[in-house]
């Protein structure tokens, strides 16, 4: 029987340019440091960046549903535009995580999710995806921040609905 | 969310910084800052997103580990997604990622990161098939035995020198 030959793997030390460069006065053994203050900064920048976020996800549902328009009267585009309303989603999701919007967060991922799956011409999956751009507008004007109380709660049962309904009807 | 993180990174201090739309304008810039010119130009890390449904973050790291330059393959990323899921990390660290954020993005969480990519390097592993950063980080308590089926004198260890 044939013995299998060991692979062959080096381990390569590198010299640390990086720290070379930022280290104080040249010293290589002393942690790197970012002043407390400038990552204080740095924070308040997502902090305050509310009107960041409105903006940014204003536009982003302003694309989602016209990709979704678009999906349902030119089935031809379908694959591309599912592609978009994923990374729309995905965007959606990020931004609404970063600047602590739970339940945008939440119809951002569930769209995500389900944007693996959509097939345009499914009623069942036209159905849902409307359900999110719905429930995603009504999240967005109302301006609902963290877990959203009983509104929220409300919206996620519609998606919820949606897609316990329509999922069985594929 | 790029704009987002170059204020950031802009509030850090970190010196130049270098933010792309594309792939492709990353590519460039990266060709054109790493390569022939003085080590002072040079880009230091790459912060890079997984950009899916392509997944192209993970296309641009793969360029990057498999690039003819040694300026640009042994360039450290931080690979970041707002995706949780262990296919994701697991595939930014195969692919070659020096440290993995998961999103929600915060000040501490990135701060952190570049901090962790400066004091602690880990060798890059040269393998048939694998060439990035030592995947291993450490022994849980969990983990009893040693994944690596290599033995030490298996291995070929080297040192870059200062000259080089």
């Amino acid at each position: 029987m044939n013995q299998r030959q060991p692979e062959q793997v080096e381990v390569i030390h590198r010299i640390n340019r990086i720290k070379k460069k930022v280290a104080p006065d040249g010293n290589m053994g002393a942690p790197g440091f970012i002043n407390p203050d400038h990552i204080k900064n740095a924070q308040g920048i997502i902090d305050d960046g509310e009107d960041t976020y409105k903006k940014e996800i204003a536009s982003a549902l302003k694309q989602l549903s016209t990709e979704w328009a678009k999906a349902k009267t030119s089935p031809d585009t379908s694959k591309e535009v599912t592609k978009e309303i994923y990374r729309l989603a995905n965007y959606i999701k990020d931004m609404a995580s970063t600047y602590e919007y739970e339940l945008m967060d939440y119809f951002g991922h569930s769209l995500r999710k389900f944007s693996d799956q959509i097939d345009v011409q499914n009623k069942a999956h036209q159905t849902i995806v409307q359900a999110h751009i719905d429930v995603m507008g009504v999240a967005y004007s109302q301006n609902i921040k963290g877990q959203g109380g009983e509104m929220a709660k409300e919206l996620k049962l519609i998606v919820g609905k949606a897609i316990a309904k329509y999922s069985s009807e594929d | 969310m790029a704009d987002l993180m170059t204020s950031m990174l802009r509030e850090f201090n970190v010196g130049k910084i270098i933010t792309t739309c594309s792939v492709q304008d990353a590519k460039e810039a990266v060709n054109l800052r790493n390569i022939n010119a003085p080590p002072s130009n040079h880009i230091d890390i790459v912060i890079t997103d997984l950009l899916p449904p392509q997944e192209d973050g993970l296309k641009f790291m793969e360029w990057l580990r498999t690039h003819d330059e040694e300026s640009v393959r042994f360039l450290p990323i931080l690979f970041c997604s707002a995706h949780a899921n262990m296919r994701i990390v697991l595939s930014g660290r195969d692919t070659g990622a020096t440290e993995v954020m998961v999103k929600p993005l915060t000040a501490e969480k990135l701060a952190h990161r570049l901090l962790h990519i400066i004091d602690k390097p880990r060798p890059y592993i040269k393998a048939p098939s694998f060439f990035g950063p030592d995947r291993r980080r450490q022994m849980t308590s969990e983990q009893k035995t040693e994944r690596r089926t290599l033995k030490q004198k298996d291995m070929k260890v080297s040192h870059e020198s200062e000259a080089a």
